[in-house]
C-alpha cells in the first residue's frame, strides 16, 4: 500500500473512532443542525409537491371538461376550472373540520402539526413534521392522529420534529387489551414490508382469552404515554409455551398522515 | 483534479437532499431509489483509495445523521414497564459500510478504466444489496431476533435493481465533471500486473 493511501486509511479510522464515540448529546445537537440546515428545502419541496398535486388536478379536470363539453364556451371552462379549485378547497377544509373537531373531543392539550413528509429511509418508520421547539414540542412527547396513538416525537430542531411511527420496532408502548386483564409492549414488526401495517403485542399471558376484534389501549404505565388511548384492534392472537403474543392493527391510517397532535401538556385535562 | 473531487462533496451532498424527495414504491414492497449510495458507489470507482474514504466518510456520517434515532434517557419509571431492550445500532455504523462498498467498487477500477463502465453499474447493485443485508443484520444483531422474511429480501433486491438502473446517469454526470475539471481516472493498484493496460 503506498504511503499515501496508508496515512489516508489511517486518517479515515480515526475519524470513524471520533464519530463511533460521541455522546447521545452531541448526535442530537449534529441531528438539531442537520434538521435545522435541511427544513427550508424540505419545506420548500413539500410546498412544491403540494401545488404539483394541485397543478395536476386541475389539468386533469380541465381535460375532462374539454372531451364532455366541447362545444361550450370558455366561460364556462372557466367556472368549472374555479370550481375544480373549490372542491380542493372544500375537500381541505373538511379535512381541517375533522382536524378540528378531534381537537375538540380530545381532551388532551394538543399542538397540530402537520407531515410534511415521510423519512426516506429503509428500515425506520419515521416522519418529518412541520413543529418544532418553537412551537413548544419536546422530546419523546407523544403524538396523536385521527383514529389514535401515532406515535412519538424523537428529534427536535427549531421550527421542525422527526416523529417516530408506532408502526417501527424502536416505538414500544404499555397496552392493555379492553376489557380484560391483559397488559403488555406493542411495537412495530421487523422484516414486513409492502403489507399492511401491523402491530406486535408481548408479554400476553400464555393462554389469555383474547379474541379478534378487541381494542387495544395505552396504560399509561412507563410515563411516556398517557392512559386510555386506543392504538388499535386485536387481528389474532398466538399462544406460546411462556407467553403469548397478539397481531394488532393499528387504528391511524398511516398511509395517509398527513396531520398529527402533539400532546403539549399530558397534565391538562 | 481537487476541483473534481470538490465537485464529488457537492454532487454527495445535493444528493442528500434530493434522497428527501426519493419516494417508496408501495407496490414493490416498499423499495426505493437510494439516491446517495448510488452517487458514491458511482464516484468510488472513478477516483483513488483516499479520496474514496473521505466520500464514505462524508456520506455516511450524513446518512447516519439523516436516519438514526435518537437514545433517549430512561428512568427507573420507565425501565420497570419497558423491560425489552432499547439498543439501536450506533451513529457513525454507516460509514464502515460505505467504506466497505468503496473498496468493493475500487476492485473493479481497472475495468472501469477500460471503459467498461456497465460492469461498475452492475456491481453497485451486488453492493447496495449487500449493503443493505448487512445493515439489517447489524440491527437484527443488536436488537435481537433474526427475522428473515420473503418480504425483506423482495425489498432489498427490488431497491438495488431500481438504484442499479439509474446507475447510466450518474456515470454521465460524472464524467460531465471529470471532463469540465480535467479529470483522468487514474489506477493504481495493480497497475504493473496488468499488461497492455493503456496508461
Amino acid at each position: 500500500m503506498k504511503p499515501l493511501n496508508l496515512f489516508a486509511l489511517l486518517l479515515f479510522l480515526w475519524g470513524v473512532i471520533w464519530v463511533l464515540t460521541l455522546s447521545e448529546r452531541s448526535v442530537r445537537k449534529i441531528q438539531q443542525a442537520y434538521y435545522g440546515t435541511t427544513a427550508p428545502f424540505l419545506k420548500g419541496g413539500s410546498a412544491l409537491k403540494l401545488k404539483a398535486e394541485r397543478f395536476l388536478d386541475e389539468v386533469e379536470n380541465s381535460k375532462d371538461t374539454e372531451n364532455r363539453l366541447k362545444s361550450i364556451e370558455v366561460e364556462f371552462v372557466k367556472l368549472r376550472s374555479i370550481e375544480g379549485r373549490l372542491r380542493e378547497l372544500e375537500r381541505e377544509n373538511n379535512e381541517f373540520r375533522a382536524a378540528l373537531d378531534f381537537k375538540k373531543r380530545s381532551s388532551l392539550n394538543v399542538i397540530a402539526a402537520r407531515v410534511i413528509k415521510r423519512q426516506p429511509s429503509t428500515w425506520w418508520e419515521t416522519a418529518i413534521l412541520d413543529r418544532g421547539e418553537e412551537s413548544g414540542i419536546g422530546l419523546q412527547i407523544p403524538i396523536i392522529a385521527p383514529g389514535g396513538l401515532a406515535g412519538k416525537i424523537d428529534t427536535v430542531s427549531s421550527d421542525t420534529s422527526t416523529m417516530i411511527l408506532l408502526t417501527d420496532e424502536r416505538c414500544q408502548v404499555s397496552v392493555q387489551v379492553a376489557g380484560t386483564p391483559e397488559v403488555g409492549i406493542l411495537h412495530g414488526l421487523r422484516g414486513h414490508y409492502g403489507e399492511e401495517p401491523r402491530l406486535l403485542l408481548r408479554h400476553l399471558s400464555r393462554e389469555a382469552a383474547i379474541r379478534p376484534g378487541m381494542k387495544v389501549v395505552t396504560t399509561g404505565k412507563g410515563g411516556v404515554f398517557p392512559e386510555n388511548i386506543l392504538v388499535g384492534t386485536v387481528k389474532a392472537y398466538t399462544p406460546g409455551t411462556l407467553e403469548g403474543s397478539a397481531s394488532v392493527e393499528p387504528s391511524v391510517d398511516f398511509a395517509n398522515l398527513k396531520v398529527v397532535f402533539v400532546i403539549a401538556n399530558k397534565e391538562e385535562g | 483534479m481537487l476541483w473534481y473531487h470538490v465537485s464529488l462533496v457537492l454532487l454527495v451532498i445535493a444528493s442528500t437532499i434530493l434522497q428527501q424527495f426519493s419516494p417508496a414504491f408501495e407496490g414493490l414492497h416498499e423499495a426505493r431509489i437510494l439516491v446517495v449510495p448510488l452517487v458514491f458507489l458511482c464516484a468510488a470507482v472513478t477516483v483513488n483509495v483516499g479520496p474514496m474514504l473521505l466520500l464514505a466518510f462524508v456520506c455516511g456520517f450524513l446518512w447516519d445523521t439523516q436516519h438514526i434515532l435518537s437514545h433517549h434517557e430512561t428512568n427507573q419509571k420507565m425501565l420497570q414497564v419497558y423491560v425489552d431492550s432499547q439498543a439501536d445500532v450506533r451513529f457513525g455504523y454507516s460509514i464502515i459500510l460505505y467504506a466497505m462498498m468503496g473498496f468493493i467498487m475500487q476492485g473493479i477500477q481497472p475495468l472501469f478504466r477500460e471503459g467498461k463502465w456497465h460492469v461498475s453499474a452492475l456491481l453497485s447493485g451486488v453492493a447496495i444489496f449487500l449493503y443493505l443485508f448487512v445493515e439489517y443484520m447489524f440491527i437484527t444483531f443488536i436488537r435481537g431476533e433474526l427475522i428473515l422474511t420473503r418480504a425483506l429480501f423482495l425489498k432489498i433486491s427490488f431497491t438495488s435493481l431500481l438504484t442499479m438502473f439509474l446507475c447510466p446517469p450518474v456515470f454521465w454526470v460524472l464524467f460531465r465533471l471529470a471532463d469540465l475539471f480535467h479529470h483522468t481516472i487514474d489506477y493504481e493498484g495493480l497497475k504493473t500486473d496488468r499488461r497492455g493496460f493503456v496508461d
